[in-house]
C-alpha cells in the first residue's frame, strides 16, 4: 500500500507540489513567527545576563502591583548606607533611571522607533557596570557631560569632546561628551539610545534627589549572592526588596518575554488564517485527486483491495506531501522570520537581526500543524474514494461522491447560524455563559465557522452568480467569455471552495478596512467635537514623552490662555491592567471637552478618580463610592469616584485622575512626562502669532510635534493607517496561497479538460483564445471569492464596530472605494493565477490532447 | 433542396507527397507513414482503410495539420503545411478544414447550436442562416439545438460534429473513424449524410475506417498496409471491399 502511494505521489509531482505549496507556506508562517519572537527573546536574555554581568544582589523598591509600563518604585537614598554596613558587601552604589532624549548636532531628536530612549547615572567603579565599557574617554564628573552609547554616537557623527543638547524630563540642556560607552560586544542596548550622567546629576534631572531608583550589590569574595541577598533584606525598611542580580536578569526578561507573548498571539493568529486557507486548496486538491483517480481506485477495488485500504493510500499519499510541506515549510520560516523583522523595521520598530535558533517545539508544532492539516483535509475525500464501487471501473460512469445539496443546505445553515451566535454572543457578551471558552476564542471560532458555512452554501448560488458577474463578458469576448463562465460553473463546489480560500483573506482586508475608517470617523468627529484647544502637542514615534517644563514655558506666554498636560498610566483593576489618565484638571475644561455629567474637575483636582459614564453603568458604581486601584508604586488604595465623563474620544481614556493625585502615584515609574500637551490660544491673538509662539517654544523639544486641531486628527487617521498596513502585509500570505490555489484548482480541471481544449484547438481556437478563455475562467472565480469576502467582511466589520460603541468607536465608516478596489484586487489575482495554467494549456500537443483519456 | 452539383471537378483538395513519418530513434524506431503519395480530389469522398497500425490515422492526421510529417510535404489546396507556424496552421485548420472525430466531438458545455457554430464562433464571423438551416434539416436536428451533448443520444452527437464540419464550407473535412461508436442504424444515417454532402454540396471528404460497410459509402478507398499505400478501390460495394481485404488476408 505504501509503495503505491509512493508511486503515486511521484507520478503526480506537480499538482502535488502545487498542493505542498500552500500547506508550506502556512507552517512556514508558523515556522517562522516562532522563529522570530525566539530570536527577539534570546536577543534580550543574552541582553539582560549581560547587563548584571558581575553585580550579585540588586536592591530595588517592592511593589506588589506588577502592571505594564512601570518599574519599581524608588527609595530614599539613605538605604544604601544600610546596605553597606551588611557583613559581606564589598561594594555598593545607588543608581537612578528615566528618560533621556539625545539631540544630533542639527538639533533633531534621536528617537528610534520602538526601542527606548534612555538615561542613567554612571559609576566609576567599573566592577558594579555590568557588561558596561567605557570605549573611549572617562566617565562623567561634572553636571554637565555625558556619556553616550556608541551607536548614537557613530551614526550621528559625534564624538567625544562635542557637545550635545539632551532633554531630560526637568530641562533641555547642552552636555559635553565625555565618552562614548558600549555594552559587551553590542554597540547599544537593543536598538535604545542612553546617555548616561554623573549620579547626582542624573537625579537632579530624573527629579529623583535623594531617592535611588536601585542599588547594585557586588559581594565580598567567598560571599554566596543567595546568602548576601538574605542577609541585605534582614535589614531593608518596607518597601524595599532585595533580589540575586540571576533572578533580576530573568525576571526582567521574563517580563519582555511576557510582552512578546503578545506579538506572538497575534502572528500566530494571522498564520492560523493562513493554514486555514491552505486547508480549503489542500481539501480541493484532494478530491479533485480522488475523483479523477476513481476508475484506478475502482480497479484496485474490483482485483481485491479493501476499502480500507483505499483508504490509506489516499491517507499515506497525504501524510507523505504533509511531512514535505512541513519540512520545507519550516526551513522556510526563516525567511519568513527575516521577512517580519523587515516588515516590522519598514513601519518604524527597530529590532535586532541576530541568527534566529531553531527550537524543538517550532519543529514539533510545524510538524504537527502540517501534518495534521494535510491528513485531516484528505480524510474526508478519502473515506469517499473508498465507497466508490468496484464497477466504476468497468463503466465510463461518474460516481456521485458529494454531498447532496439538500444535507449541504442544512449543515451549512446550522454552522453559519451556531458560527454569527459565537461571534455575537462574544462580542456583546452575557447572553450565553460559554464557561472555559474565552471570548476571543469563541469569536475566533465563530469567524471560522462563519467562513466554512460560507464556503458551504456558495456552492449553490456559485451558478447564477457566476452568469451574473460574467454577464458582460459574451459580449467582450464571445466565445472565449461564454467557455470560461460555463467552465467556471461545471464544478460548483470546486469553484466555490477555491474562491471561498481567496474570500478568507480579502473578507479580513475589508473587516479591516471598515474598522479602521470607522475609527478614524470615530476619533476624528470626537477630535472635532471634544478638542477645544488650538494646538496639540505630541510625541512622534514611540519615545516615551516629553518633559513637562515645556508646559510651564508656554504658561508663561501671554499669547497663551491655558495649557493642559496629559499623562497616561498604567494600574491594576481586579487583576488586569487598566489604562487611565492623569490631567491638569484647573485647565482641562478650557482645552478638552470632556462632557462631564457627575462631578466637576474641580473637584476631580482635589483627588479621586472620574470615570466613564458606560463604565460606571456597567458596574453599577455610585458616584461618592470608592472603587479599589493598585499602583505599581504606591500599592493598593480606596479611590474615590468623584465624577463622571461622556467624551473619552480626545483623553483617550476611561479613567481620569488629576496631576496631583499622578504624581503621588507615578513617580518615578517613567511614564511621569508629558504624553500630549492641550494648547489653547488666548483670545484674540491671530493664529499665527499664537502658533509661532508654540512652534519656538516646542523648538527644544525635538521629539515633539505641534499640530492644529486638523493636522492632529490627521496625525490619529496615520496611525491607523499604518496599523493597517502592518494588518494587510500579513494577511498577504493568506491571499497568496488562495492565488496559489485557483492556481492549482484551474491547473487540475483542465487536465480534466485535455480532450476538450485539444478539440478546440482541432477546430481553429489559437493558443491565445485558450489563454484568454483560462484567464476569463480564474478572474471570475477570484471575483466571486472577492465578493463573498467582501460580504463576509462587511458582516465582521458592522458588528464588531457596533460592539466597540462602549470604546469610543461610535461612528460606523465603510469606504466603499477601498472595499471595491478588492474586487479589482480580486481580478489581477484571478489574472495572476491563471498564468501558469493558461500557458500550459495553449501548450497542450493537439494530437495526444484529442486522444487522451 | 438545390440542384445536384458536380461530382468531380478534378481539382485536387489535399495531396501528400512522398509523406514520412517516424517515431522514436534507432533501434526503437517506428515508421507510420513510409513514402506515401496520395490526392484527394476535390468534390470526392475517400476512404483510408488499413489494418490496426498500417498508419491510417497518422495519414489523415498530418494531412489535415494536426500532426507534422518526417520528411515529405503535404498540401491543403495551394497550401504547404510545412511552411506554417501554429498560428497559420490554428487559422487552416479553422477556415478550411472540418473535423469529425470517433468520440468526444462536442464541447459539453455548449449547446448543439453552439456546437455546430463553433469554428465561426471561434473566427468571430457570422454565418449563414440558410446553409445552416439546410445542414440542421437534412441532419434532422432542428428540434436538439437547445440541447446540451449530454442529452443527445450518441448518433445526434455525431450529427452535430458532422453539421460543424459542414457548416464552416471548409475545403475539406477529415473524419476519424465517424461510425464507429454507433449501433448500426445511426451509423448509416451518419455516413449517408456524408455521401449526400459530397454528391449534393459538392464537399470533400476524407474518412479513416476500418468497417467495410462505412468504407461502402464512399467513391474511392485507398488500402494502407505498414506505412504504405498498397492498393486503390473504386466505387466500392461492400462486398467489393471484404473480397478486397480478403486479398490481403486481413
Amino acid at each position: 500500500m505504501i509503495r503505491t502511494a509512493l508511486k503515486t505521489v511521484f507520478a503526480h509531482k506537480l499538482r502535488l507540489a502545487l498542493t505542498a505549496m500552500s500547506v508550506m507556506m502556512g507552517v512556514a508562517f508558523i515556522a517562522g513567527t516562532f522563529i522570530f519572537t525566539d530570536t527577539i527573546d534570546e536577543t534580550f536574555n543574552d541582553l539582560f545576563d549581560d547587563l548584571f554581568a558581575g553585580q550579585d544582589v540588586i536592591v530595588q523598591g517592592e511593589t506588589e502591583i506588577d502592571v505594564g509600563f512601570s518599574g519599581p518604585p524608588p527609595m530614599d537614598a539613605g538605604v544604601l548606607d544600610l546596605v553597606l554596613a551588611v557583613p559581606g558587601v564589598d561594594a555598593a552604589e545607588g543608581s537612578v533611571g528615566g528618560l533621556a532624549i539625545i539631540y544630533d548636532k542639527e538639533g533633531e531628536a534621536i528617537v528610534p522607533t520602538g526601542p527606548p530612549t534612555i538615561g542613567g547615572s554612571m559609576t566609576d567603579d567599573l566592577r558594579l557596570a555590568g557588561n558596561v565599557e567605557l570605549r573611549d574617554g572617562r566617565v562623567p564628573e561634572t553636571a554637565t557631560e555625558v556619556s553616550i552609547d556608541a551607536k548614537t554616537a557613530t551614526d550621528n557623527n559625534i564624538v567625544v569632546g562635542d557637545v550635545v543638547k539632551i532633554q531630560s524630563p526637568m530641562e533641555v540642556a547642552e552636555y559635553e561628551v565625555v565618552s562614548t560607552i558600549g555594552f559587551g560586544e553590542s554597540d547599544n542596548l537593543a536598538g535604545a539610545t542612553f546617555a548616561g550622567f554623573e549620579l547626582a546629576t542624573a537625579q537632579r534631572l530624573f527629579d529623583l534627589e535623594g531617592q535611588y531608583s536601585s542599588i547594585v550589590v557586588i559581594a565580598q569574595e567567598g560571599t554566596s549572592p543567595d546568602l548576601l541577598r538574605n542577609s541585605i533584606a534582614s535589614v531593608l525598611p518596607e518597601g524595599v526588596e532585595a533580589v540575586t542580580a540571576a533572578d533580576e536578569a530573568d525576571a526582567q526578561s521574563e517580563v519582555l518575554s511576557e510582552s512578546l507573548g503578545f506579538l506572538q498571539t497575534a502572528l500566530l493568529v494571522f498564520a492560523l488564517v493562513a493554514v486555514f486557507v491552505a486547508s480549503f486548496i489542500i481539501q480541493n486538491t484532494f478530491r479533485i485527486i480522488v475523483r479523477q483517480r476513481q476508475k484506478e481506485l475502482a480497479l484496485m477495488r474490483a482485483v481485491g483491495a479493501t476499502g480500507n485500504q483505499v483508504v490509506w493510500m489516499v491517507v499515506i499519499e497525504a501524510i507523505i506531501v504533509g511531512a514535505v510541506a512541513s519540512i520545507i515549510g519550516i526551513a522556510f520560516g526563516f525567511v519568513i522570520a527575516q521577512g517580519l523583522t523587515s516588515v516590522l523595521s519598514a513601519v518604524g520598530f527597530d529590532l535586532p537581526s541576530t541568527t534566529a535558533p531553531l527550537a524543538t517545539r517550532t519543529i514539533v508544532v510545524g510538524f504537527a500543524v502540517g501534518m495534521g492539516v494535510t491528513v485531516a483535509a484528505a480524510v474526508l475525500p478519502a473515506i469517499r474514494a473508498a465507497r466508490i464501487p468496484p464497477v466504476a471501473a468497468l463503466q465510463d460512469v461518474d460516481v456521485r461522491l458529494r454531498m447532496s445539496d439538500r444535507r449541504r443546505t442544512i449543515i451549512g445553515s446550522i454552522v453559519l447560524v451556531v458560527g454569527i451566535a459565537l461571534i455575537v454572543n462574544g462580542l456583546f457578551g452575557d447572553i450565553l455563559d460559554l464557561g472555559p471558552l474565552n471570548e476571543l476564542t469563541a469569536i475566533g471560532a465563530g469567524a471560522l465557522m462563519v467562513f466554512l458555512a460560507v464556503s458551504m452554501l456558495s456552492s449553490l448560488i456559485v451558478k447564477p452568480f457566476a452568469q451574473f458577474l460574467g454577464w458582460p463578458l459574451p459580449s467582450i469576448d464571445n466565445l472565449t467569455g461564454t467557455l470560461a463562465i460555463e467552465n467556471s460553473v461545471r464544478k460548483p463546489r470546486r469553484t466555490a471552495t477555491t474562491a471561498s480560500a481567496l474570500m478568507i483573506g480579502l473578507a479580513l482586508v475589508a473587516f479591516f478596512f471598515i474598522l479602521g475608517d470607522s475609527i478614524k470617523a470615530s476619533a476624528g468627529a470626537a477630535i472635532e467635537e471634544g478638542l477645544r484647544a488650538d494646538y496639540v502637542i505630541n510625541v512622534d514615534g514611540f519615545s516615551g514623552g516629553f518633559s513637562p517644563v515645556l508646559g510651564n514655558t508656554l504658561d508663561e506666554a501671554p499669547e497663551i490662555e491655558a495649557t493642559t498636560s496629559l499623562r497616561f498610566g498604567f494600574w491594576d483593576r481586579d487583576g488586569s491592567d487598566e489604562f487611565l489618565m492623569g490631567i491638569d484638571s484647573e485647565t482641562v475644561d478650557q482645552t478638552i471637552f470632556l462632557g462631564v455629567t457627575a462631578g466637576s474637575t474641580e473637584i476631580l483636582g482635589q483627588g479621586g478618580v472620574m470615570v466613564h459614564e458606560d463604565i460606571v453603568d456597567g458596574e453599577g458604581w455610585v458616584v461618592g463610592e470608592t472603587i479599589p486601584m493598585g499602583f505599581a508604586t504606591t500599592g493598593r488604595q480606596q479611590v474615590e469616584l468623584v465624577g463622571t465623563f461622556t467624551e473619552a474620544g480626545v483623553v483617550q481614556a476611561n479613567f481620569l485622575i488629576g496631576m496631583g493625585f499622578y504624581e503621588e502615584n507615578f513617580k518615578g515609574v517613567g511614564t511621569d512626562v508629558d504624553f500630549v500637551l492641550a494648547v489653547k490660544a488666548a483670545e484674540g491673538v491671530p493664529g499665527e502669532t499664537s502658533r509661532a509662539v508654540v512652534e519656538a517654544a516646542a523648538a527644544d523639544y525635538a521629539n515633539v510635534t505641534v499640530r492644529d486641531q486638523a493636522e492632529y486628527r490627521k496625525s490619529q487617521e496615520d496611525q491607523v493607517n499604518q496599523l493597517l498596513v502592518i494588518f494587510n502585509a500579513l494577511l498577504i500570505l493568506a491571499v497568496i496561497i488562495a492565488v496559489f490555489g485557483i492556481a492549482n484548482t484551474l491547473a487540475l480541471s483542465i487536465f480534466e479538460r485535455t480532450r476538450e481544449i485539444g478539440l478546440l484547438r482541432a477546430v481553429g481556437m489559437s493558443r491565445r483564445q485558450i489563454k484568454r478563455m483560462i484567464r476569463w475562467e480564474a478572474i471570475i472565480v477570484a471575483i466571486i471569492g472577492a465578493v463573498l469576502g467582501i460580504v463576509v467582511g462587511l458582516f465582521f466589520g458592522i458588528v464588531v464596530t457596533a460592539a466597540l460603541g462602549a470604546q469610543g468607536i461610535d461612528v460606523l465608516s465603510i469606504p466603499a472605494v477601498q472595499i471595491l478596489g478588492l474586487v479589482v484586487f480580486g481580478a489581477i489575482a484571478g489574472l495572476a493565477a491563471a498564468m501558469f495554467p493558461a500557458r500550459r494549456a495553449a501548450k497542450l500537443n493537439i494530437l495526444e490532447a484529442i486522444s487522451y483519456e | 433542396m438545390t440542384t445536384t452539383q458536380a461530382t468531380s471537378t478534378g481539382a485536387v483538395a489535399a495531396r501528400i507527397d512522398s509523406g514520412t513519418k517516424t517515431y522514436g530513434q534507432g533501434d526503437t524506431e517506428v515508421r507510420a507513414l513510409d513514402g506515401v503519395t496520395a490526392e484527394f480530389e476535390s468534390g470526392r469522398f475517400t476512404a483510408i482503410m488499413g489494418p490496426s497500425g498500417s498508419g491510417k490515422s497518422t495519414l489523415l492526421h498530418c494531412v489535415a495539420g494536426l500532426d507534422v510529417l518526417s520528411d515529405g510535404r503535404v498540401f491543403i489546396g495551394d497550401t504547404e503545411l510545412g511552411a506554417l507556424n501554429d498560428k497559420d496552421l490554428t487559422l487552416l485548420r479553422r477556415e478550411k478544414v472540418g473535423f469529425v472525430f470517433q468520440a468526444f466531438n462536442l464541447i459539453p458545455t455548449l449547446t448543439a447550436r453552439e456546437n455546430v457554430l463553433l469554428p465561426l464562433l471561434i473566427a468571430g464571423d457570422d454565418h449563414d442562416e440558410a446553409w445552416f438551416d439546410q445542414v440542421v434539416g437534412i441532419l434532422g436536428l432542428e428540434d436538439r439545438l437547445t440541447h446540451r451533448p449530454s442529452e443527445l443520444s450518441g448518433g445526434q452527437q455525431q450529427r452535430v460534429a458532422a453539421a460543424r464540419a459542414l457548416v464552416s464550407r471548409p475545403a475539406i473535412v477529415f473524419a476519424d473513424e465517424p461510425s464507429g461508436n454507433l449501433d448500426s442504424k445511426s451509423a448509416a444515417e451518419l455516413l449517408d449524410f456524408m455521401r449526400r454532402a459530397v454528391k449534393e454540396f459538392g464537399q470533400t471528404i476524407v474518412m479513416v475506417t476500418h468497417d467495410p460497410v462505412a468504407a461502402s459509402y464512399s467513391d474511392r478507398i485507398v488500402f494502407l498496409e505498414d506505412g504504405k499505400i498498397v492498393d486503390e478501390l473504386h466505387d466500392p460495394t461492400p462486398d467489393s471491399v471484404l473480397d478486397r481485404m480478403r486479398q490481403f488476408g486481413a
